[in-house]
């Protein structure tokens, strides 16, 4: 495949070889953010210790909230605690720095060297992204998962079936929050500092997303106005799916908003950058 | 064969914003914004060929790096026309892009964190480059640039030196038609200046290769490039040959002169008249800049060995430093 398909390169080319160059091509930029991830490999050991101890005191904190009840909105506390506990855990795999990342460009100046690349910057800050995302997959999120399986009740899936639709719905869950994080980058182009923009996404991202507590535990209001939003998509759905707390129709309706946030959410960062690329003043140089 | 750049009236304006200063100026720039427009390149036009090694210079902030980016593509320029190696780069971004090489000196293009050699791999992806051309160009690139020790060293663990050699490389991976160099050989030694101007010539014999070079540093003009492109507060003010410029740009000659000894140096005054002033270089060493149209280097020289008694004399051509330098103060030629 691959030579036929770099031989294929000019002229009157199938759309399959096109397809096969464009994935290729991706998923180098993939390898390099995994091999790039290698150079920090101390960081992921430190951080199984950081997810440890922050599922740990959330442990404490919801123990001494269920002493009084067995079920707060539907959820007992073996269910609360796999919520948060998987929920840090999915963490540790989907997100990432792109926003962080095209913040630096723009502000250390090197935006200019990702400009003259011929290649959709989009998809390149993403691939990279998830190539450092499987590297953390082995060396933060596997660990992870294993110390706190072991140390606390924590509940496997509610089913296989169940499982396997969790496992997409992370996977959506990493390419939203890939897309949020482009958006927000982006913005660096004509704001030229966005660090605290890049601080309000992350505490909106921590709560909306239902990492901290369920959804469902806000007011009903609430609940209606982030249903409209992508962010309960990145972790309070796919950890809804884990729990085995949605009917088949609620679980292929919600893998098929995920589907629609990556699109929309992808669309609208393609379109922004290349309305702010057009409008780039890069300084000095 | 039709010239592989085209540049015609390009105009580029930045619109920024006056700072205040102080508390209440920084209040005042959050709701009044004062704006100004400023014109970084201004009807600027040329054109290159084919296999040209084009100087383009100016001092800092004369708009040769604005140009630079909007051939690169990175800037869109606010008005006039460009062809690039058969494209307009802000209308084919990634086409345009596929076809050229960049280098800026300030940075690098090679990702930090990685081996030289996983950066290589990557462009290879990124441009497509068959496997056979690939090696070849590895292999070459390493022998001329001396590269094979670095290939498997993080980027960030090489010195300037050694990075920009790196770079350059990375820039002619897919044998570009066109290169365009920021400042290559800013802040590096002789040695590795040297280095690389000998590759760029290399490269421009060997495969033709059309470059745009910026610099600051005239002696990189004097030895890539025949032809030079002298731009001052965004307008080409000289562009032709070398050669050419120095004859008609030149307004002085020089003559140096070491005296005998120190004894001789009370006897200056009488050697200086109108339009000849005696620079003091050290202790021994005098030098005599006059206007070529007022006086002869015949009768300058006479004056001083009727007058001093001196070891050595060498007549000189004013430098090109000296001649660029008047055009950055003055902004005009000639």
């Amino acid at each position: 495949m691959p030579a036929a398909a770099v031989a294929g390169a000019r002229g009157g080319e199938r759309p399959s070889s096109l397809f096969w160059r464009w994935l290729r091509l991706y998923l180098e930029f993939g390898r390099v953010g995994f091999v790039n991830a290698l150079a920090y490999r101390l960081r992921y050991v430190t951080g199984i210790v950081t997810y440890f101890i922050y599922i740990s005191v959330y442990y404490f904190i919801w123990k001494a909230i269920y002493e009084h009840s067995t079920s707060i909105e539907g959820f007992d506390f073996s269910h609360l605690l796999t919520y948060i506990g998987v929920g840090w855990i999915i963490r540790s795999f989907y997100f990432n720095n792109i926003d962080q990342e095209l913040a630096y460009q723009v502000m250390e100046g090197r935006l200019a060297m990702d400009l003259i690349k011929p290649v959709n910057i989009q998809l390149m800050y993403v691939a990279r992204a998830a190539g450092e995302s499987i590297f953390r997959l082995v060396l933060l999120t596997a660990p992870t998962a294993l110390v706190l399986f072991l140390v606390y009740p924590l509940r496997p899936p509610a089913s296989v079936r169940h499982g396997g639709a969790f496992l997409v719905s992370v996977l959506l869950s990493f390419l939203i929050v890939a897309a949020i994080n482009f958006v927000v980058g982006t913005f660096a182009l004509r704001l030229q500092s966005i660090l605290g923009l890049m601080r309000a996404k992350f505490f909106l991202l921590e709560l909306l997303s239902g990492l901290l507590l369920p959804i469902s535990f806000f007011p009903q209001v609430f609940q209606k106005i982030f249903a409209l939003l992508p962010f309960e998509y990145i972790s309070y759905v796919p950890m809804l799916i884990y729990l085995g707390k949605l009917d088949d129709s609620g679980l292929a309706r919600a893998i098929a908003l995920q589907f629609f946030w990556v699109a929309v959410l992808l669309a609208i960062g393609n379109a922004l950058w290349s309305w702010s690329s057009r409008k780039v003043t890069i300084q000095g140089g | 064969m039709p010239p592989i750049i085209e540049v015609k009236d390009l105009t580029k304006e930045f619109r920024t914003f006056r700072r205040r200063e102080g508390v209440l100026g920084a209040l005042q720039n959050l709701f009044v914004r004062e704006h100004v427009t400023v014109r970084a390149v201004d009807h600027v036009s040329f054109a290159i060929e084919p296999g040209e090694m084009v100087g383009y210079i100016g001092a800092n902030g004369a708009g040769k790096s604005t140009t630079i980016k909007v051939l690169t593509d990175i800037l869109v320029p606010t008005s006039g026309h460009v062809v690039s190696n058969g494209f307009v780069p802000y209308r084919e971004r990634r086409r345009y892009t596929k076809h050229i090489g960049v280098v800026f000196g300030q940075r690098t293009q090679l990702w930090w964190d990685i081996a030289v050699i996983e950066s290589f791999k990557l462009l290879k992806e990124i441009y497509e480059i068959p496997e056979r051309d690939y090696r070849q160009r590895l292999d070459m690139f390493s022998d001329l640039l001396n590269l094979r020790e670095y290939l498997h060293t993080p980027v960030r663990k090489l010195s300037l030196g050694e990075r920009m050699r790196c770079d350059l490389a990375a820039s002619l991976l897919h044998n570009p038609p066109l290169l365009f160099l920021d400042e290559p050989t800013i802040g590096l030694d002789v040695v590795a200046k040297d280095r690389i101007r000998e590759f760029m010539k290399e490269v421009n014999r060997t495969e033709g290769t059309t470059v745009l070079l910026t610099t600051h540093d005239l002696s990189d003009i004097e030895e890539l490039s025949k032809r030079i492109i002298i731009i001052d507060k965004g307008r080409i003010v000289f562009d032709g040959d070398l050669g050419q410029m120095k004859k008609r740009l030149a307004k002085y000659n020089q003559v140096k002169f070491f005296l005998k000894d120190r004894s001789q140096v009370a006897y200056l005054s009488r050697v200086q008249s109108d339009g000849i002033v005696c620079e003091r270089v050290d202790e021994l060493t005098y030098l005599i800049r006059f206007d070529r149209e007022q006086h002869s280097s015949a009768e300058v020289i006479r004056q001083i060995v009727n007058t001093l008694e001196v070891r050595d004399i060498f007549v000189e051509e004013e430098p090109i430093e000296e001649i660029v330098k008047r055009i950055y103060l003055s902004g005009e030629v000639a």
